[in-house]
């Protein structure tokens, strides 16, 4: 509508403007009539009158011009002159026209396309309501950071705040609806009655939660995404008010959230959540150190985080002279605004990427001037012509730079197209961790940004060949006859040679310390062997599995169904898979039995669950002792398995096994800690469970009887392909229990490459930009060169006819063209010591000054550059000098 | 041409406005009333005659509209608004008052030190 508004008063102005054009005319000629009419008087003949009339009139079309200018509103008029001059230029050299449009599409595409995705992620608001307002708050327990909040941290903060209107909590679960066609395994939230009031308008059917409906005692309700209400029931909009069963009870549905709801947090399991109960508990009678709950708050209006900041500091030193499980840990808070704290982990690959993808258009930039200096020549004669009928110096810069910011723009259209393509292709890497990019498009945002970008390309791009242009000595110039000359104008040309080859080496430096990190993500050991390991997850929940010892016989029962599978070499199972980030963590504190007070509530260790045999089945290192067999169950004995970042830790060179440890385990069932002593009896090699790059936290490990889980991740060392296990597993779950659903049926390995995806997404997109851009140097290293040749056909037909061998022309040429290149690789390389630097967060395994790329790139660079050269050196090195002389 | 003078920047304006206070007038009769005022003694390049009417136009300080002329041609009239009246008197003064100025300065004698 809008649009429709502007184009119909655009058109009228323009109408308005052509009919005061002929009003214009008009009075002109009204004026030489007039004059005519005198001068008849004076015994004159009509047609000698009005020549006379016309010479007094003096410059006519001059004088329409200033008359245009002084009419005002006058731009539109000349801009519009200039492009139709632009586009008949345009067609009289398509060639010209053809690269520098695909040139500059290339170039604007790559930004619009990485633009789009960085506005999606970085500068668009979250997708909820008063987004700006919402805030993380983190506890800090010890040395961990960014921990879950207690249930009574989180009801004593909500009590003392005045920073937060609103402070809501969720935790992540995994559940199983059943009574539909099909049990599915549903990743499950427990939330207090306010929470997800904070992150949406509201539901698209029925209600949300009211106050008082998370309370111990209150009905069990239940809130559906619009996923699970599609795809477990049919849709059905008379869905409020019936029941459906989770973990084996009645849950009313109150509402269903709207389509486009999603739980954008820093923690990527909860982007999947489909299914909310409130936490139908009083979280204020918890443990006040068991910290598992996620808190979200909505500021008040006008509150800055930095005071929120600050007022959680104080509430938590009042919490830690009130209660002393809070001083023993040490208990601090930290808010961080959600959306700073959801693109934390991403922002610097972007940020990176988008730097890169400016170093493109400024390459682009550079090839773009050179391919229009290279044009200059003839642009001398046509502008030099022009100035001699009268027009200003200004006027024909402007016409110029009116022209290429119209060839920008044209590249900025045809732009559109390859960013949506390369859109798609960003889309379809499917980056690990970024799903903000779902919301990834090319709308109003980005189609200003390539508008801005195609114009601001165009001055730049199109500035100093327009100077260079409408410079110079007229007479000069006509006398040239419209030969093309470049006087002057190669030191120009060569300092943009320069200036690509040098940002096109920083591109390709960065990009080597990319794959060089990938590469090292490749060689890492995670402490286990995920090849031919193949997984499936189970959620025990309901009173089924009530008892520790009912869970205890079902997992041996399908444990020992499993191992009779053909191809399977062993099997068994673990309460959280490494590099799985689908499942709350647990972890707690550890420390040898006997330690004084100081030394307890120090350091924490991440509390894993296992089957026997567990190590042998993924491939992990046992160092000493052994693994958990049957027999080690709660009633005999207490034991536990450590890792060597563990027994460092707390028995630095000595023996673990057999010593005591003091931890938290669960023998009663789950959730119902207690701290216990248990006897180590083996110690295995750290195994890489959060991320390849990072250590992170020992780990501890117990037996299933000991420290019994709701979820279970079974793992399987077999031959068998997926399809054939995918099969089996399904058969022998349903033979023992027909509503237990079997979900995230998938190799080991697919977690490894999950944890590298982020890496691959950067590299791979950052090996594009390089590529780009080193294809684009090398065209404009390939058209100077070529066209100095042309220039200087003449000179090197002398050259040969003197006597010159040709080879040694060849040389000359290559040595000229050569010598930007290699200024080039130089100043890079020393700019790019400097930047790389800034990539530190994104690398592994390199340093940003590793030699080897440095030297891979230099030689791959000059080498690509001197071909660029070679190959019109060596057409020199053909100049027939008959040929080249008649010509000129 | 003796007897005629070139104008000085600026004023081509103010003679304009002058001229078409007197009556309104088509450009070309603005060009023989200046001349006719100012007793054929300032010359005025007719085609620098329109950019200065169109701006005045711009500026508000003249109107124009379609008549015609007295020897029966179409053309453009112009009528001084009431801005422009203004604007007359303001320049005219400034005028009066610099040329005042810079005769008295010429004709100053040395015993007048």
């Amino acid at each position: 509508m809008k649009l429709w508004a502007f184009l119909r008063s655009f058109a009228s102005a323009f109408f308005h403007r052509s009919r005061a054009e002929g009003e214009m005319d008009e009075e002109l000629r009204s004026h030489i009539q007039c004059r005519a009419d005198d001068l008849q008087r004076s015994e004159m003949s009509r047609a000698e009158a009005e020549r006379l009339a016309k010479v007094e009139f003096g410059g006519y079309q001059k004088f329409k011009e200033e008359c245009r200018e002084e009419r005002g509103g006058f731009w539109i008029e000349t801009v519009w002159t200039d492009i139709r001059f632009a586009l008949r230029m345009l067609r009289k050299s398509p060639g010209f026209a053809a690269v520098a449009i695909l040139t500059l599409a290339l170039g604007i595409g790559a930004n619009t396309a990485i633009f789009s995705v960085v506005n999606a992620v970085l500068l668009q608001p979250l997708p909820y309501p008063n987004a700006k307002r919402l805030a993380m708050i983190w506890s800090t327990w010890g040395n961990e950071t960014r921990g879950p909040a207690s249930g009574p941290e989180l009801i004593e903060l909500r009590n003392r705040t005045r920073a937060f209107e609103e402070i809501g909590g969720i935790w992540v679960t995994s559940g199983t609806i059943t009574g539909t066609v099909e049990p599915e395994q549903v990743r499950l939230a427990l939330t207090t009655a306010n929470f997800l009031p904070l992150l949406a308008e509201k539901p698209q059917l029925g209600r949300f939660f009211a106050p008082g409906e998370d309370r111990r005692g209150a009905a069990p309700l239940m809130i559906l995404t619009d996923g699970l209400w599609r795809r477990q029931f049919g849709a059905n909009p008379g869905i409020v008010g019936q029941t459906a069963r989770l973990n084996g009870n009645n849950f009313t549905i109150v509402g269903v959230l709207p389509r486009d709801f999603k739980l954008l947090f820093p923690d990527s399991r909860m982007a999947d959540v489909q299914v909310f109960i409130p936490f139908l508990n009083d979280l204020e009678k918890q443990n006040r150190d068991t910290g598992y709950i996620r808190m979200v708050g909505r500021l008040r209006r006008g509150v800055t985080v930095a005071q929120a900041q600050s007022e959680a500091e104080s509430i938590a030193s009042q919490l830690r002279g009130e209660a002393k499980e809070y001083a023993e840990q040490s208990l601090r808070l930290s808010v961080l605004s959600l959306q700073e704290d959801d693109v934390r982990s991403v922002q610097p690959a972007l940020v990176s990427l988008f730097a890169a993808v400016v170093l493109v258009l400024l390459v682009t930039c550079a090839n773009l001037a050179n391919l229009l200096l290279s044009r200059s020549g003839s642009r001398r004669h046509e502008t030099a012509l022009r100035a001699a009928m009268g027009a200003e110096r200004r006027r024909i810069i402007r016409q110029l730079l009116t022209e290429n910011i119209f060839l920008g723009c044209l590249g900025g259209i045809a732009a559109l197209g390859i960013g949506w393509v390369a859109l798609k292709w960003i889309l379809s890497l499917q980056p690990e961790g970024i799903y903000l990019l779902i919301a990834a498009k090319l709308d109003g945002w980005v189609l200003a940004f390539t508008l801005v970008l195609s114009i601001l390309t165009g001055v730049l791009f199109g500035l100093a060949p327009a100077l260079s242009v409408a410079r110079g000595d007229l007479l000069e110039i006509l006398k040239e006859s419209g030969k093309a000359t470049a006087t002057g104008k190669s030191w120009l040309r060569q300092l943009l040679i320069v200036s690509e080859v040098s940002l096109g080496c920083i591109l390709l430096v960065g990009t080597g310390l990319m794959i060089r990190t990938f590469t090292s993500l490749l060689r890492v050991d995670p402490g286990f062997h995920p090849e031919n390991v193949l997984t499936f997850q189970l959620s025990f929940t309901g009173s089924r599995y009530g008892t520790v010892e009912s869970l205890t016989n079902f997992l041996k029962e399908l444990r020992t169904n499993l191992s009779a599978m053909p191809g399977t070499r062993s099997v068994s199972g673990v309460s959280h898979l490494p590099l799985d980030e689908g499942l709350g963590n647990w972890y707690s504190y550890y420390w040898p039995e006997g330690a004084p007070v100081q030394q307890q509530n120090t350091v924490m260790a991440d509390h894993r669950s296992t089957l026997p045999g567990y190590f042998r089945t993924i491939g992990a290192t046992l160092l000493a002792g052994r693994e958990f067999e049957d027999t080690d169950d709660a009633v005999h004995t207490h034991v536990a398995i450590v890792d060597d970042t563990v027994s460092e830790q707390i028995w630095p060179g000595q023996n673990a096994i057999g010593k005591k440890l003091s931890i938290e385990d669960s023998p009663a069932g789950a959730f119902q800690f207690v701290r216990e002593s248990v006897v180590v009896i083996g110690v295995v090699k750290h195994i890489q469970a959060h991320s390849l790059t990072s250590r992170g936290r020992g780990q501890i490990y117990l037996p299933v009887p000991l420290a019994p889980r709701p979820v279970y991740s079974l793992v399987v060392r077999t031959t068998a392909p997926m399809q054939t296990f995918a099969a089996y597993v399904q058969q022998a779950v349903k033979k023992l229990d027909k509503d237990l659903p079997v979900s995230n049926l998938r190799p080991q390995m697919e977690y490894v490459e999950k944890a590298r995806a982020q890496t691959r997404f950067v590299t791979v997109l950052a090996g594009t930009l390089a590529a780009l851009a080193l294809f684009l140097a090398c065209i404009g290293i390939y058209g100077v060169t070529s066209y100095s040749v042309a220039q200087r056909n003449r000179e090197i037909a002398i050259r040969i006819v003197i006597g010159a061998n040709p080879a040694d022309v060849g040389r000359m040429v290559l040595r000229q063209s050569g010598l930007p290149v290699v200024v080039g690789v130089v100043a890079g390389l020393a700019m790019a010591a400097v930047l790389t630097p800034l990539l530190s967060g994104l690398l592994f395994g390199v340093r940003p000054s590793d030699p080897l790329t440095y030297a891979a790139i230099s030689v791959v660079l000059a080498a690509v550059g001197v071909l660029a050269c070679y190959i019109p050196a060596h057409r020199a090195t053909k100049v027939d000098p008959m040929t080249a002389l008649r010509t000129e | 041409m003796a007897g005629q003078a070139q104008l000085l920047p600026g004023t081509l304006d103010l003679l304009i406005l002058k001229a078409v206070s007197l009556g309104p007038l088509h450009g070309y009769g603005v060009l023989l009333r200046i001349e006719q005022i100012s007793r054929g003694a300032l010359l005025v390049e007719q085609g620098a005659l329109y950019p200065a009417l169109y701006r005045l136009v711009r500026q508000g300080l003249l109107k124009a509209s379609w008549g015609t002329s007295d020897n029966n041609r179409r053309a453009k009239f112009y009528a001084l608004t009431a801005a422009g009246r203004k604007r007359l008197r303001q320049e005219a003064d400034g005028w009066n008052r610099l040329v005042t100025a810079i005769a008295s300065a010429l004709g100053a004698q040395p015993e007048e030190i």
